[in-house]
Parts: C-alpha cells; sequence; structure tokens
C-alpha cells in the first residue's frame, strides 16, 4: 500500500486544500485509483464477497486471461447486495452514475436485468443461466446490439434434467417435490418445463416456494410431509449461493436433494446437476477484458457455456439408503465417495 | 585563362570520379539486386512449403478431432439390438456423453431405422420411442458410407453444430447419430500456431466461418463479417498449391494456404501476417542494402580519393605550368607520386630551370644590345651566346673620331641646333660603324670610338676600319658642308690604331660596359686628337696589316703624351698633310 499511498499524497499535493477536502468527502480509495488512470470495472455482486470468492477468482482469472490484473492494470469497484436482491436495482444505479469502463453483472437474470435498467451506456457484461433472449436481456446470442454481453450458463435449461436424475435415484417415488424461488425471472420458464418433464416421466410434482432463507426449513419438512421421492431445486443464484445451508438441511432432514451447484454435494447434499460457474465467470472475465481493450458489447456474441457437470455425492446416497444406479455413475463428472 | 580551365577540370574529376564509382558500385548492384531476387524467389518457395505443410498439418488435426468422434461413436454401434441390450446401449450412451463434451445428445437407431435411445446433457432422455428415422438423411448416409456428416447449422443463430452419424459393420447394429457442438474445435484451432503470430481457421463448403482461434467471429456467424475469409479462399484457390496474399479480417496482408478436409467439404486455412512471413528475407534484404549502401559510401570515397590522386597532381602541374607560364621560372613542382605525373612534374621543373637560364640570357643579350652594333647583337642574340662579352686580350682595331670646333660652334648656336646638329652626326657614324660591323662603345660629345674585332672577330679588322673612317669622312664632311656657314672652322678628323688590348664588360651590378683597356686604345685617340679635319690617321700596325690594299701615305713620327719614342703615323689617301703638333 506504500505505492498507493504515495499517489494518493502526490494527488492530494496536487489537488491542494480544496481538492483533499473533496477527495475526502469521495470513496477515497476509488478516487486514487481512477488518478492513477487505470480502467474501472464496476462488479455488481447479489452476495457478500466471502459468498462469491470462488466466482470471484475464476472471473479474475479470465481477467488475467485478457492481460489484466486487479490492482495493477485495472481497479474494480464491488457494489454488494448481500443477499438483499432488491438492493440490486439501487446498487446499479450507483455504479451507471461512476465513470466506469465496464460494469461487470455476474451470479444471475436478476443483477444483469438491474444494471441493464439503470444504464444504457456503460457496457455490462452478465453471467446466467437461462436463455437472454428470452429474457429480454439481448436482441440475439451473435449480435447482444446493446450495451450489454456475456456469458450464459445452460443452469436453466436443465433443470429437467436434475428431476430425471432425482427420479433414476428414485425410481418408485412417484411424487417430487420442485424448490423455486419465486423472485426469480426464470422460475415461470422453469417450471413449465418441469412440468412438462413431470408429465413425460409420469411422476407429480409438488411446487415449493422460497425467497428467503428463513424459508428453506419448510422446504425439506414439506418434501417429507408430502411423501416426495426427492427435492428438485430449480436453477437459481439464491439457492446456489446457499448450498452449505442447503445440503446442511437435506442431511438434517435426510432428503434426497439435487441442485444446480457442484458446492451442494461437495458440502454433502446428495447431487448436483448444472453449468461449471468457475467455467461461466472465467469466460465474463474474459469479455470484460475484451471490452477494456476496445471492443464494443454490442459486437461482442454472448458466450455459452456448454459444460453441464453431474456430482453425486455417494456417501450422502448411502446416509438416505439410496443405491446409485449405474448409468448415474456412468454419466458423473465427479463421484464423492 | 583560369576561367577557362575551372570548368574543364572539375569536369575531368567527375569523369574520374563518375568511372571509378561506377566500376565498383556496378558489380554491387547486381550481386546485391540479383541475390535479392533469388532470396525472394526462394523465401517465397521455402513459405510456400511451409505453409501448405501447416495447412496439412491443421487439416490434419481437424479431421482428428471428426475423426475421434467418429470412433467413439463407432462404440456405440457394436452391439446388436435385442430386447436385453436396452440397458447395456443406454450405457454405452451415457459413457459417450461423458467421454466426448462435444457430443451434445446421441440418438441410437436400430436395424429398422427406429429409435431405441436418445441420451442428452440438456434435454429429457428418450428409451424406446420407436419412432421412425429410417428416412433421414442422416440413418440413409450412415448406412451408405459408413458414416455421414451433416451440413452445419448455428443454433440460436450462433453456435455451430453438426450431425455425425455411424453406421455398425453390421445392420443389426443400427445407427449411431450425434449432435456434435463444433465450438469445441475451439481448443483444436487455437493450439494451431503458424510461425509467432499466424494461426489457422476453417471454413464450410458454403464459406461460413466454424471455427476460429477468435470464438466470437463465430459466434457472430455474420455473413458479411466472413468474406474476408471467403476472399481468402477464393484468392488460393485461384492458384492452387500456392501460398497466396491476402487480407484478413483485421485488414492486415497474410499469406495463407489452405488444405481440404475431403469427409465434410471444408477448408482448412492457415494464415501468417506478410510482414511476419517475410520478416527474415526483408532481414536480409535490409543487409543486403546496407551492405550495398556500405559499399557504394566505400567506392564513393574510394573513387574520390583515387580521382583526387589523378587530379591533384594535374592540377599541381597545371598551376605550376600557369606559374612558369607567367615567368615565375623559379617556381619548381613539388610531386612526389613515384609514377608518370612525377616525371612529368620533373620534366616542367627542367623545362623552367631552362627557361630561367634562358630568359638570364637573353636579358644579358638585351643590354649587349645597347653598345654592339645591331649586326653584332643579333649575332649573339641568334648563337644565343654571350661569352664573347667575356674579359679577354684580342687583337684589337681602335677607332676615335671627333668634330673639330663643334665647342665653339655649340656656344654660338642655339641648343635645338646643337641637338639636331650631333643627331644627324650621330646616325651617319652609326650608319657607317653598322655597315662595317664595327662595335660602336661611346659617345661622347662630338667624338665617338668604335672597336673593330671584338667582341665579334672580322676578317682584316684594320682594313675594314680604313674602309669605315673612309665612309665616315664622307658622309661627315657631306654634312659639315652645310654647317660650315653657321661655323666656318668645323672639321671631322679619324685616328685608327691597331694592338692587343683586354676587351670585356666592365662595371658594377648597376652599369655594366663593354669596353677595351690597353695602348692602342691611347694611340687611336692620339692620333684622332692629331688628326686635321678630313684626315684618318693611322698607326704602324695597322698600316702594316693593310699593306697594299690601301693607299697610305706615311707622314713624320709623332710624339704622343706617355710614349717614350715618337710613333711612326700614316694617313690614309694619296697625298698626305702632316698633321699638327
Amino acid at each position: 500500500m506504500r505505492f498507493l499511498r504515495g499517489t494518493f499524497a502526490d494527488t492530494t499535493h496536487r489537488l491542494g486544500r480544496r481538492g483533499f477536502i473533496a477527495l475526502a468527502g469521495c470513496a477515497s480509495w476509488t478516487a486514487s485509483v481512477r488518478a492513477q488512470g487505470l480502467p474501472v470495472i464496476g462488479y455488481l455482486g447479489s452476495e457478500s464477497p466471502e459468498r462469491y470468492a470462488s466466482r470471484l477468482a475464476a472471473f479474475r482469472e479470465g481477467l488475467a486471461d485478457a492481460g489484466y490484473t486487479e490492482g495493477r492494470t485495472v481497479a474494480i469497484d464491488y457494489r454488494w447486495a448481500d443477499g438483499q436482491y432488491n438492493r440490486l436495482p439501487a446498487l446499479a444505479k450507483e455504479l451507471a452514475g461512476l465513470p466506469l469502463t465496464v460494469i461487470v453483472a455476474p451470479g444471475g437474470a436478476e443483477v444483469a436485468l438491474a444494471a441493464k435498467s439503470a444504464t444504457a451506456k456503460t457496457p455490462i457484461v452478465f453471467e446466467m443461466g437461462g436463455d437472454p433472449v428470452a429474457l429480454g436481456v439481448v436482441e440475439s446470442l451473435s449480435r447482444p446490439g446493446g450495451n450489454l454481453t456475456g456469458v450464459s450458463s445452460l443452469s436453466v435449461e436443465v433443470s429437467r434434467k436434475r428431476l430425471e436424475f432425482m427420479r433414476e435415484v428414485r425410481p418408485t417415488a412417484s411424487r417430487f417435490a420442485v424448490a423455486l424461488n419465486p423472485r426469480s425471472p426464470t422460475s415461470d420458464t422453469q417450471l413449465k418445463n418441469l412440468q412438462a418433464a413431470a408429465l413425460s416421466l409420469g411422476v407429480e410434482l409438488v411446487v415449493l416456494k422460497a425467497s428467503a432463507e428463513v424459508e428453506f426449513d419448510a422446504m425439506f419438512t414439506a418434501t417429507r410431509d408430502e411423501g416426495a421421492g426427492g427435492l428438485v431445486f430449480s436453477s437459481d443464484p439464491y439457492f446456489a449461493y446457499r448450498s452449505q445451508q442447503l445440503a446442511a438441511l437435506a442431511v438434517r432432514h435426510k432428503v434426497a436433494a439435487i441442485t444446480q451447484s457442484r458446492d451442494f454435494p461437495l458440502a454433502g447434499g446428495l447431487m448436483s446437476y448444472g453449468g461449471d460457474f468457475s467455467q461461466s465467470h472465467r469466460q465474463a472475465g474474459r469479455q470484460a477484458g475484451r471490452i477494456l481493450k476496445g471492443e464494443k458489447a454490442s459486437e461482442l456474441p454472448v458466450q455459452r457455456v456448454t459444460k453441464v457437470e453431474l456430482f453425486i455425492n455417494l456417501k450422502a446416497a448411502a446416509d438416505l439408503g439410496i443405491t446409485v444406479p449405474l448409468s448415474l455413475l456412468t454419466s458423473a463428472d465427479q463421484v464423492i465417495e | 585563362m583560369k576561367r577557362g580551365a575551372g570548368p574543364r577540370r572539375t569536369s575531368l574529376f567527375r569523369k574520374y570520379f563518375a568511372t571509378l564509382f561506377a566500376a565498383v558500385v556496378a558489380p554491387l548492384l547486381i550481386a546485391g539486386g540479383s541475390e535479392a531476387w533469388l532470396g525472394y524467389r526462394d523465401e517465397r518457395a521455402r513459405l510456400n512449403d511451409i505453409l501448405n505443410a501447416e495447412a496439412r498439418l491443421a487439416a490434419v488435426k481437424i479431421d482428428d478431432f471428426l475423426d475421434g468422434i467418429r470412433e467413439q461413436l463407432g462404440w456405440t454401434v457394436q452391439l446388436p439390438w435385442s430386447e436385453e441390450s436396452g440397458e447395456r446401449h443406454r450405457l454405452d450412451a451415457l459413457g459417450l456423453l461423458r467421454q466426448v463434451p462435444a457430443v451434445e445428445s446421441l440418438t441410437l437407431v436400430d436395424a429398422q431405422g427406429r429409435e431405441r435411445l436418445f441420451v442428452s446433457r440438456i434435454g429429457l432422455n428418450r428409451i424406446d420411442s420407436r419412432a421412425d428415422l429410417s428416412l433421414r438423411p442422416a440413418v440413409q448416409g450412415a448406412r451408405a458410407n459408413g458414416a455421414w456428416f451433416g451440413p452445419v447449422r448455428f443454433q440460436g443463430g450462433s453456435e455451430p453444430f453438426m450431425m455425425i452419424a455411424v453406421a455398425g459393420n453390421r445392420s443389426s447394429v443400427g445407427v449411431a447419430i450425434a449432435e456434435v457442438n463444433l465450438k469445441l474445435i475451439w481448443e483444436v484451432i487455437s493450439g494451431i500456431k503458424v510461425g509467432r503470430t499466424g494461426d489457422a481457421f476453417v471454413l464450410d463448403g458454403p464459406g461460413r466461418l466454424i471455427a476460429h482461434p477468435d470464438i466470437n467471429l463465430v459466434l457472430r456467424a455474420d455473413e458479411a463479417g466472413q468474406r474476408p475469409f471467403q476472399a481468402l479462399r477464393g484468392a488460393i484457390l485461384d492458384r492452387p498449391g500456392e501460398a497466396a496474399t491476402g487480407r484478413d479480417v483485421a485488414g492486415e496482408t497474410v499469406l495463407a494456404a489452405m488444405a481440404p478436409i475431403p469427409s465434410v467439404d471444408w477448408s482448412v486455412i492457415v494464415k501468417q501476417p506478410l510482414a511476419e512471413a517475410f520478416g527474415p528475407l526483408y532481414g536480409a534484404l535490409l543487409r543486403t542494402a546496407a551492405l550495398l549502401v556500405a559499399g557504394a559510401l566505400l567506392a564513393a570515397g574510394l573513387a574520390w580519393w583515387l580521382a583526387q590522386r589523378m587530379i591533384g597532381p594535374i592540377r599541381l602541374l597545371e598551376d605550376g605550368a600557369t606559374r612558369i607560364g607567367a615567368g615565375q621560372f623559379d617556381h619548381r613542382i613539388e610531386l612526389k607520386t613515384g609514377d608518370e605525373f612525377e616525371r612529368l612534374a620533373s620534366r616542367f621543373n627542367e623545362m623552367a630551370a631552362e627557361l630561367r637560364v634562358s630568359q638570364e640570357r637573353s636579358q644579358r643579350i638585351d643590354r649587349l644590345k645597347r653598345f654592339l652594333a645591331p649586326q653584332v647583337a643579333e649575332l649573339v642574340d641568334r648563337t644565343g651566346d654571350d661569352s664573347v662579352l667575356d674579359g679577354r686580350r684580342v687583337e684589337l682595331v681602335v677607332v676615335f673620331c671627333d668634330l673639330r670646333g663643334f665647342t665653339a660652334f655649340s656656344v654660338r648656336a642655339d641648343t635645338d641646333t646643337v641637338i639636331m646638329v650631333l643627331r644627324r652626326y650621330y646616325e651617319v657614324l652609326e650608319r657607317a660603324v653598322n655597315a662595317y660591323e664595327g662595335t660602336l662603345i661611346r659617345f661622347s660629345g662630338d667624338g665617338a670610338m668604335v672597336l673593330l674585332n671584338a667582341p665579334v672577330s672580322v676578317p682584316d679588322p684594320a682594313l675594314r676600319a680604313v674602309a669605315m673612317a673612309g665612309d665616315m669622312q664622307r658622309d661627315v664632311q657631306e654634312l659639315l658642308a652645310g654647317w660650315r656657314a653657321l661655323e666656318g672652322r668645323l672639321g671631322f678628323g679619324v685616328g685608327i690604331a691597331m694592338g692587343p688590348a683586354t676587351v670585356g664588360g666592365i662595371g658594377s651590378e648597376g652599369r655594366l660596359d663593354y669596353t677595351a683597356v690597353g695602348n692602342v686604345v691611347n694611340l687611336a685617340s692620339r692620333l684622332c686628337d692629331n688628326a686635321q679635319d678630313n684626315q684618318i690617321l693611322v698607326d704602324l700596325v695597322a698600316a702594316q696589316a693593310i699593306g697594299a690594299a690601301s693607299p697610305l701615305v706615311p707622314l713624320e713620327a709623332l710624339d704622343i703624351k706617355g710614349l717614350d719614342q715618337p710613333v711612326p703615323v700614316f694617313a690614309v689617301g694619296t697625298h698626305g698633310t702632316q698633321p699638327a703638333k
């Protein structure tokens, strides 16, 4: 920090007293970074830096792929919603008011949409599951058109596959619970997909809704009470970022559950099937890097991360008295024993 | 003269300089130029080979990617379909999805062409739908050829996908149809590097971009944006087997070669920026150019030096010649070149020395002319020999003459008349002296002293002297006849003596006179003093030398001042009058 302090001192010296007072009034760190002439990325996170830690690491790798290092060749100005998604629009507006080179809005459609409504000028790189065209984020995948481009993973599209995998684990069950976050912009699409899948699989769905942590416990209780074979989580970042919590609940309630995030089986949950977030966040970093280099968001096609990974926790399966069929083990990208 | 010489000198220098310079630079240029041209041709051929090899290698890699998928698919069409084989097929199919990330979904079709299994990463799996797929081109194509590659489609207008179908070696094992995401070729294509910054890309039959290191260009699926790729392919197709130059998407000029993948009708094109490809050649050309420039500079320096060496002596010679021509005969041309120039310079110097000698001589002769009869002077001039003026002792005839009564005349007459009289008198004397090749030593007032036989020898000097004196008397008497009206006592007498005397140039540096010293001079002078008007007195030696050649009348011996005994005297003529004492 000696370097930064030096720059800061220089800046204040040059600005004089009035400048210093004004500077002290502002977010002084960002101001001093800007004084160094680095391009600045505005980073809008829906959760806390701790929950985003692995995603941030992947994002920084992506920036490094494009030749940027935080603090040295690029500065990042963070805004965190700490799980309160209704704060996103205000935070996005705040970022939109800053002279940023690009806003990165990763972690789902809600973040992307909040950023989109905040500015039509500053380029925005999103990272989300679901179809960005259907959600109205971009005009087309090949030519996004506006000031947004980004990365889309297949997480939302594959929620029906989760039901299929759960069915394979519990072939005898005829009822399955589905967890939805009603606040998610993709919940309707996912529910339709799941219902269609249930129809073709010949199973009944129990739809459970939760949009806050306090409602989690009730979902697991309801799954058991309804006699459902398992709990299938729809793709939703709110759920994904709380995989540890959900895994703990699943273990406590002895409920077979599948989510989109590998963090869930890694924390003791049964299974996960979804896009590889480290890949998608890394891609987002690369996209941001290309915009920093001067490319237009409207010209950068939306990148789809096609990799979808299946994680299975055999210990959880054993605890639940489940024998994982060979077909699942064959398909699994990682089997946790 | 300087003005005239200036341009000529410059042009000679230029000629020498140009010739010498051209002599060195022309071969250098020819060698450098031909080397550059041959180097370019070789480099072009080498690049052609390299790029073609790279293109073939890249095509093999892309082909391997497709072949890998085809081979993997082959494993799913090993087992014939039966009622019990469903689970085995399912596991094979799931294993394939796990193994081959590019395959997004897989359909297995039985011998009758019915769909028995569909597994997907995204959609729901289907088992035994028994949908009739037997008329699908994939099934028919695979059955006909063993393997079938469908056209490339861009899913969502962005991601390139292709169907690959493989039939087993027996009809009972059916056909496997895979939906392949071609985006994964990116890993192959981005691994291909040509040179330092060159890369490769893949176009399908219609010219759509399937794979490029910048995946965005593929995902953009933009027809207009892909024209440069098609143009590049067109340029290569125009001259098959040769690397072509063209522009890539960034507008950079590139050298590109192509190799086809016949099974899918794709073209793999490798390209390298022209600047990089020809980098070594440009380096070599630059070196050659630098050498040429250095060589030319050296040649110019050498030519300058040589021309200077040629022209320098010539200028020195020219300058020397100018100075010598201007009369600086003591100027010497300093040239130590050890060649013809030095020889020429020494010739010039010798010439200058000779000129100096001859100038000195001519100056001396010019001086001599003042007291030599013109004939004598001319003789000395012609022979170029002024040694006659050296002091020596010769047998000499001395003639003295003067006017009588001139002093009284000069007092009475006005100055102009005196001068006029003397001028006429001198003219008459000079004519006579010249006529007989005498040497007029001096006029002094109304007298004159004339030598014969010195400095130029003449035959019969005594006789000549008498004849000369006779002429003088005759002409002077004619003059006197006119002037006696002014002064009745005017007269003219001559004395001639012969004997040895010392003659030569006598005098200081500032004034040199040719004169004679000896008794004979005194004698002649006394004889003149004693001669009466219209009388010519001759001494004994002269009279003896004359002999009978001229009539002489012996007179009484005269007492001469400075001589002990009286001197015998003769008068010229047939009658004699005793001279006054």
